[in-house]
Order: structure tokens, then sequence, then C-alpha cells
């Protein structure tokens, strides 16, 4: 039997019709129409569905969407504001934090949720509180820089960022160093 | 000529094309497609491993409220369909081989009536002896799986090139060992899914996360018995591939039956379970038996290989990733006489497929153990002896397999010296080690028809900016952005201004799509072939344009040029809007196509099988605890020959993609099976490596260049993954003396042979 609900979503209001037993991810996905958070393991181990609820990192996949009523839900679609990426958001592109980017939303609702606690955690404790979402892809390393570039105020504002690729570029060659052992 | 810094484009990082979508929650994947009146499809699945089915009665789910298809093999044209063997039907056609094969299946309004429906299926089943162990499954008493296949056995391979029996005899030292991998799952985050629509006009549309777009076309059309253009497949945003969606399952198959029936569209994603159980088809688990015989010198002699291979129950890619297992590792090093023998067999499992590396690893974590244990043997160091072995400039295999370009020996250099070998052997600490491994990998692979290539159209927009159609399609290594960025560089345009289409059947021209580590080499020379023949265009309306020879012109940065007299230029897009809007105006649009210089191997699987070969080495530091046998990596380096780098912080995620998939391969990933079934299908128990659990990565790439490639570029993809569990393998041993042979290496094994070496002595 459905039941109506008021799920406050990034600050806005949605009334929805939904059967009690329905999780927050589905409410989110299929009932208020923002598909960014996204489903993984199903059993909350992977991270890809972590949202905030009143300010807590939650698996959208074990909590239901009845209980969040009156909770402020927040999730990926609601980083970017007036269409300028999130300082997380600009750190993932520019220091390649994705690449297939299904695990993504969930790895940055989960950096947000830790730096909206402690804005200047260390490298190891990134680590720690990042290891309950999960990557196939990345190997984690350019995740880490990501979220360390917020941290360290290195986000690069102004676009393309050459100064970082060209550093980039220089310590991936490496040609100096490889000629002079070679000349040995 | 290697060097970045002579490109205005290539060896650049940019935002990686579709970066903003990805990290906006916007980027649409399969699960993300709704259409009006879609339905959600569930799949029923065989509870045994083998059995004959006697009927299926689905008249009570057919009466449900909210079911609008049920679906059986009657609802099939029971045509077998498999890349290499057509042995495999979307539904069980009279038995099911393997648990969690696809039996029947419901379309309904939501996910409990349709799972609902499926408990109202009866399927009257006649449980048959099976058979979960390949070698077993060769005894001649064993049950059969597909009856016409004698003793189980899918494919038998026997190469022998030179005298083997004369080398071995002429070998200083011969070692033998024998080395056993296991199935690995690839665990992309996003599971196997599809949205499939059948049109009133006969027409197919499925939406699905595939890595190999016109294949999925090819045996979907097979498989639903009608042509192929009445099958369009439209690539979603892919999340994570690693050969597990290049479709040799069944999922989108069963999707665009219900569709057919129901006329409706009809979406099926694959529970975490079901990718499990009958999903993204796991790497084949190989058991491999190896001699090698070395001179006193440390050169390679002789080496004789027999693989058994588990194929599970159908044939996917294993036929062809055995052969790779068997033939491939020969182009790493310098052999003359070698002799492989391979059986591929049927079991009561999922059927084994291609997973980063397709047959690679298992080879290499056997061979490359082999060398380490033949350096020891002679008491060499193994550096030494990689790179007296190294493949070279000019090297051709036994196989056939001609290498132009080759930087092992400088990859095996830089490794050295990244892990800081000689540094900490000089220097030993108590339950620390080192170990060492190279690897080769190809750039495309010519398998599927006698064509390993790419095509590509280019069209220009009336601002100048380029469009690139391709069908190849993105799953994430960045291949989208790689692409952009060749053609931005041919074009003489910036990276702002191309973008490149998504991959659709129907509107781009036939592409193989992304395995084989082929799309930066193969799909990257058919876009610069198509930018080469735009620019061709465009200076030719150019040179109308500014008065001039079309050989007197250069483009740069947007601009045209008269070489020496800059001052005489016009945009690009002034020079697209002046050929279009006039009479007899045309757009400005060009294809280009590559055809990698590559052979089908012949039937003694002699033949040059890809048209570059990319290689690395690679280099370990572990500690190991010997109260527990826990495995800690502490540092692990990587050198990896990929020619010219055309996008760093795509290049570089490969790497560590590669290097993680390969550590959790190597130490900790293995599924529990009992009588065929995964006891533990879900990520809480099939563990995956976190961050934490990472080690400090140091790698570069070599100063090298492909003549044959895109601006010098060849393959990357698969090589990292390729060698890791040998050389953590290697570095166990060189730490506390003992040597694991099964994977994964698991602290308690490793426990196990410290405390079997204490009560022999050791």
């Amino acid at each position: 039997m459905k039941r109506e609900l008021v799920l406050n979503v990034n600050g806005e209001e949605h009334d929805i019709e939904i059967e009690p037993n329905r999780l927050l991810l589905e409410a989110l996905r299929e009932d208020v129409g923002l598909t960014g958070t996204k489903e993984g393991c199903s059993i909350g181990v992977c991270g890809a569905c972590s949202v905030i609820v009143d300010g807590r990192l939650v698996s959208a996949c074990l909590t239901l969407a009845a209980a969040c009523e009156g909770k402020k839900i927040e999730t990926i679609e609601g980083l970017a504001q007036d269409g300028e990426l999130h300082p997380l958001q600009r750190a993932f592109v520019q220091y390649g934090g994705f690449q297939c980017g299904i695990c993504t939303p969930g790895q940055i609702m989960a950096a947000k949720a830790l730096l909206d606690h402690n804005p200047n955690p260390t490298a190891d404790q990134v680590k720690e509180w990042m290891s309950a979402n999960l990557c196939r892809c990345t190997g984690y390393y350019k995740i880490l820089e990501s979220v360390m570039a917020v941290v360290e105020g290195k986000v690069d504002e102004g676009g393309q960022g050459e100064a970082v690729r060209e550093a980039r570029i220089q310590s991936l060659y490496k040609s100096d160093t490889y000629k002079s052992d070679a000349s040995d | 000529m290697s060097k970045a810094e002579n490109y205005a484009v290539l060896g650049r990082n940019f935002d990686r094309f579709e970066g903003h979508d990805k990290v906006t929650g916007s980027a649409a994947y399969v699960a993300d497609v709704f259409l009006p009146g879609m339905l959600t499809g569930r799949i029923l699945r065989s509870p045994l491993p083998h059995a004959r089915i006697r009927n299926i009665d689905t008249s009570r789910a057919e009466k449900l409220r909210g079911v609008k298809a049920v679906v059986t093999a009657e609802d099939t044209i029971k045509k077998g369909w498999g890349v290499f063997f057509p042995d495999q039907y979307p539904l069980s056609v009279g038995k099911a081989r393997y648990v969690g094969e696809e039996v029947a299946a419901v379309a309904a309004i939501d996910r409990d009536t349709a799972e609902e429906a499926l408990e109202l299926i009866d399927v009257d089943w006649e449980e048959l002896p099976a058979v979960f162990d390949a070698a077993e499954a060769m005894e001649p008493d064993a049950p059969l799986i597909h009856e016409e296949k004698e003793n189980n056995i899918a494919l038998t391979i026997d190469v022998v090139r030179g005298d083997i029996d004369a080398a071995f005899k002429d070998s200083d030292l011969v070692v033998e060992d024998t080395f056993e991998s296991v199935p690995q799952w690839h665990s992309a985050i996003e599971t196997i899914g599809s949205v499939a629509d059948y049109s009133a006009n006969g027409k197919y549309t499925v939406y699905m996360n595939t890595q190999t777009l016109f294949m999925a076309r090819m045996r979907l059309a097979t498989a639903l018995g009608v042509r192929e253009a009445d099958v369009r497949v439209i690539q979603t945003a892919v999340g994570g591939g690693f050969g597990g969606k290049s479709c040799d399952d069944n999922n989108a198959m069963v999707a665009a039956i219900l569709a057919r029936k129901a006329r409706r569209p009809v979406k099926i994603i694959n529970t975490r379970e079901e990718e499990f159980l009958a999903g993204s088809r796991p790497r084949v688990n190989m058991k491999v038996w190896v001699r090698m015989g070395f001179k006193s010198d440390g050169r390679i002699r002789a080496k004789h290989m027999r693989i058994i291979a588990d194929n599970g129950a159908y044939s996917g890619k294993a036929p062809a990733i055995t052969g790779v297992a068997a033939l491939r590792h020969d182009t790493c090093y310098k052999y003359s006489d070698v002799r492989s023998e391979a059986y591929l067999v049927y079991t009561n499992k999922i059927p084994t497929g291609a997973f980063r590396g397709f047959g690679n690893p298992s080879a290499e974590f056997s061979v490359e153990q082999m060398m380490d244990i033949a350096a020891d043997e002679l008491g060499m160091d193994p550096f030494e002896m990689a790179r007296l072995n190294a493949a070279e400039e000019g090297y051709v295999s036994p196989h056939g397999n001609r290498v132009i370009s080759c930087e092992l020996r400088q990859c095996i250099d830089r490794t050295e010296r990244m892990i800081g070998w000689k540094e900490k052997r000089a220097e030993r600490k108590p339950n620390r080690g080192l170990g060492m491994g190279c690897t080769v990998h190809v750039s495309g692979k010519r398998h599927f028809g006698d064509y390993d290539g790419s095509s590509a159209t280019i069209k220009m927009n009336e601002d100048g900016k380029a469009f690139i159609l391709s069908g190849e399609g993105e799953t994430g290594q960045g291949h989208w952005t790689a692409m952009c960025q060749i053609a931005a560089e041919e074009l003489g345009v910036p990276f702002s201004d191309v973008a490149i289409s998504e991959a659709d059947t129907d509107l781009t021209t036939f592409c193989l799509g992304n395995y084989a580590s082929r799309l930066t080499y193969v799909a990257g020379n058919a876009v610069k072939n198509a930018a080469t023949a735009v620019k061709e265009i465009l200076h030719e309306t150019a040179a109308e344009m500014l008065e001039c020879d079309p050989g007197d012109l250069v483009s740069r940065d947007g601009f045209i040029f008269v070489k020496g007299a800059e001052q005489r230029s016009i945009s690009v897009a002034d020079v697209v809007r002046g050929r279009q809007f006039r009479r007899g105006g045309a757009p400005v649009v060009a294809s280009g196509s590559f055809d990698a210089d590559s052979v089908s191997q012949d039937a003694l699987r002699y033949g040059n099988e890809s048209g570059a070969y990319n290689f690395g080495a690679q280099a370990a530091e572990v500690e190991v605890d010997p109260d527990t046998g826990h495995v800690k990596v502490i540092q692990y380096a990587v050198a990896s020959d990929c020619g010219t780098v055309i996008y760093p912080i795509g290049a570089e995620g490969q790497v560590e993609g590669s290097i993680a998939q390969g550590l959790g391969y190597a130490l900790i990933e293995g599924i529990r099976m009992e009588e065929g079934r995964p006891v533990n299908p879900n990520f809480s128990d099939y563990r995956l490596a976190s961050m934490r659990d990472m080690p400090d990565l140091v790698h570069e790439f070599a100063d090298s260049y492909e003549p044959t490639g895109p601006f010098g570029a060849k393959g990357l993809g698969e090589l990292g993954m390729d060698p890791v569990a040998a050389i953590i393998s290697n570095a166990i041993y060189d730490a506390v003396g003992v040597r694991i042979r099964t994977l994964p290496i698991t602290a308690e094994k490793v426990l196990r042979a410290l405390q079997e070496k204490k009560k022999n002595g050791g």
C-alpha cells in the first residue's frame, strides 16, 4: 500500500507516493528522478549509493525512504551550484579521480561528508574513511590525490590547470633521470 | 621523436571528454534509461549444475496480475550462439549446464511482481551427474556436458616449434613445476544490464552497457534469427568493463525476447548475485605445468607448457584465451624451441571468459616464476637474466609475432632503479623480499574474422568544431578523450574544438570495440586517418580562398596558414562555411580506416597476431609476517612501454587500475564453489582491495615510439595486470623462502608453507 511522503533532497521538497518497504535508493532514482545515486552491491559494502542524510553518510541501498522524511538529504546532484562544479568535483576531473564513473557520485559524497566534519584530514585519515567506497578502475591513487587536492587547496580553479599538467608530463617521462642512469 | 612537447595536444591532460557528466551524476548508465511503458524483466535461473528439463509450466505465472510476458526456449529459435563455438542458448534448450543458467524469464510492471511470477513457474527437473574440475572432466567416465564433445574437451592445442627434445638435452639447467590460477570476477561496480525495445515494424533497439557494440549486435541477430540491420545497439555509459561486458552473456538476449513478446520495452539489470552466477564471464582458471631449459649463462633454451583450462559450461572467448595463454608470452623473451599443449575443458560451472590480460596472467603466473626459480638455481640476478633474454626490436617469436618497437630492456632498467633493487638487496631486512617480472601484450589482435581494424568518420560543424563518429565506445579508460586529442593534433585545432559521438550501431561504421588493448593503436590510427582526409578537404578549400597551393598550407590552433607567409590565414570555421554555403556547396566530412598489419594465425597457430606489441617490467617489495603468513606489499614499481603517451592521466590510470586488479588476483580474490555453486556471490565475501590496501606505487613510461602507431602510440590497458601475481609470489619467496603455486596467495597458504618448511628443517 503506497503512502505519501515528503523528501527534502538538496534543499527541495519532493512529494512522492511510495510503498513503505522501498529504499531511499529507489525513491531517489525512480520517484524523485535523481539517478546520480548508483546501485553497486545492494548490501551496503561498496559505497556507490552513498548520500548524506542530516550530515551523516549513509548507504541509500540500506536506508528506507520513509525513514528519511523530515531529514535533509544531500545527493551528487546538489553539489554543483549555478553550473559551477563543487571543488571536489573539479578536483576529480583535474586529477583523474574516476574512470568509468559509476562509483564516482558515491566517492564524492563520501569525501564531502568527511570534509564537512574535518576540512583538514591527513592522507591516512582520508584513506581510512574512503576505504568504504570501492572502485574497480582506478586503484584509488587518483581518488586520494583528488581529495587531498581539495584539502591542500590545490584545486586549480583556472580551467585546464596548465602548471599541474606540465609537472605531470615532466614526472611521467623522467627522461633525464633515465639517461643519466644508462650512461653510467 | 617521442617527446610530448613536440605536440600541441598529445601528451597533455585535458578535462576528460565526459568528465563533467560523470562527476555531477548526469552520465546516463543503463540503469538510468527509462522508456515509456517500460517493464522490469527477471530471469529464472537453474538451481542445479546439470539437469534435464522434462517440462516447464508457466501458466500460473502468466495469470499473475501485472505480468506482461513469460518466455522459455519455446519463444526462441533455439539456435546456438557463441563467438567461437555456437554452444549456448539465450534460454535453456533441453537441459541446463550450470547453476545460474537462464531457463525462463518474466516481464512485469514492477520488480516485486516479476519476482513473484518467477516463483510461479514450475520446472520439472531431472538431475544429471555433474563435473566441476577440468582435469576430472577429461576422465573417460566423466559425465558429458555437451554430448557431442568427447571427454568434454572443447579445444586442443599442440604447437611445437624447433626441436624441443634436442633443446632440453642442450640445456644446462632444466626446471619444472605446476601452477594453478582461479577464476577472477571483473566485479565492475555496475552489473551487466540492458533495455530492449521492439517496434511494430520488427526492429529491436537495445540499450546496453557493452564494450563491444557491433559484436553484441551480431550475436543478438544470430540468437534472435534476424538480420543485423534489424537490431540497433546503443551504448550507454559503461560502469566498468575489463572484458566482462564483451557480450558473452545472455542478459540482452533475454530482454529482447521479452520485449518482442510483451510489445513493450523491458529492462533487465543483473543483481550482484546474478553477476557472480551468470553475468560477467570470470577469468579462465588454468592449471599450468611448465618445464624450462636454460644455458648456464642464463639464456632460455627450451620451454614446454601443458595447460588445462576450465571452460565452464559454454564457450565464450575461452578458446582464444587458451591460445593466448599457450603462445603470447613467447614474444616477451627470445625463444627458439618451444612446445605448448593446451586443453580447454567443459565443466558444470559458469562459463569463463575475457578478463583484462586474456590468458596472459595465468601463463605469466607460471613462466615468470620459472624464470625466478631458474635465476635462483643459477645464482643469477633476476634482472640480469631478464635483460639477457628480453625481446628487442626486430624479434620474431617462434609463433610469428613480429616486434617492431620494443623498449623492454629500458623498462627493466627503470624498474630496477625505481624499486631500489641493488640498494635493498645489499641491505636485506628480515622477512622483506623483492620480486620482479616482465610482460608483453598486444595492441589489438586478429581474432574475429580476418579483420583487426577500425574506422571513423569526422564531420566539421559550421562553427569549426570537429565531430568524430565512432562505434568503438567508451568504457571508462579515457578512450574518447584520447581520440579527441589525436583528431585535434592531426587537424591542427584546439582540443576543445573536437567532440566524439556515443557508439550506436545505426549511426557509426563497423567497429570491433573495447578489447585486446586495441583502441589507442587501432582506433587511434583510424581517427588519425579520418582527420588527415578532413584536413585535405579543408586545405583544398582554404587554398581556393587564400589563392595559394594546398601544399603550402599548415593547420594550427584552429587556423590554416600559408607556410612562410603566416599573416595569410583563415579560420577553420570560415573554411567550413566557405565550402558549405556556396553554389554546389558540400559539408566537410571524411572517413578513415585502418587495418593492422597482422595476420590470422594459420592451422598451426602461426602468424603475427597484432600490429604492435607493448612491453613492461615490474617489481615488488613485500613483507611477510612469519607468525600469520600475512603479506604486505610495501612498494610496487612499474615501467611500461606503450609508445607515445597520448593522454597521461588516462595512461596512468590504466597502469594504476591494472596493478590494483593484479594485486587482488594475487592476494585476495577467490570464490568458494560448492557443487558448482558460488557460496559467496557478493562484495562482502568476494573482497576487493580498498584504498587503504594499496601499496606505494611508482611508475614510469619508457621513451618509446611505435612507427605503425598513431603518433607513435600503442596499447597499454592490459599490460600492467599480466605479471603481478608472479611478481608477488617471487617476492614472497625472496622474503621467507616459500613458494606459493596456487592463487590467491592467502595468508593461510603462506603460513602453512612456512610451517611445512620449518618441519622439514628449512
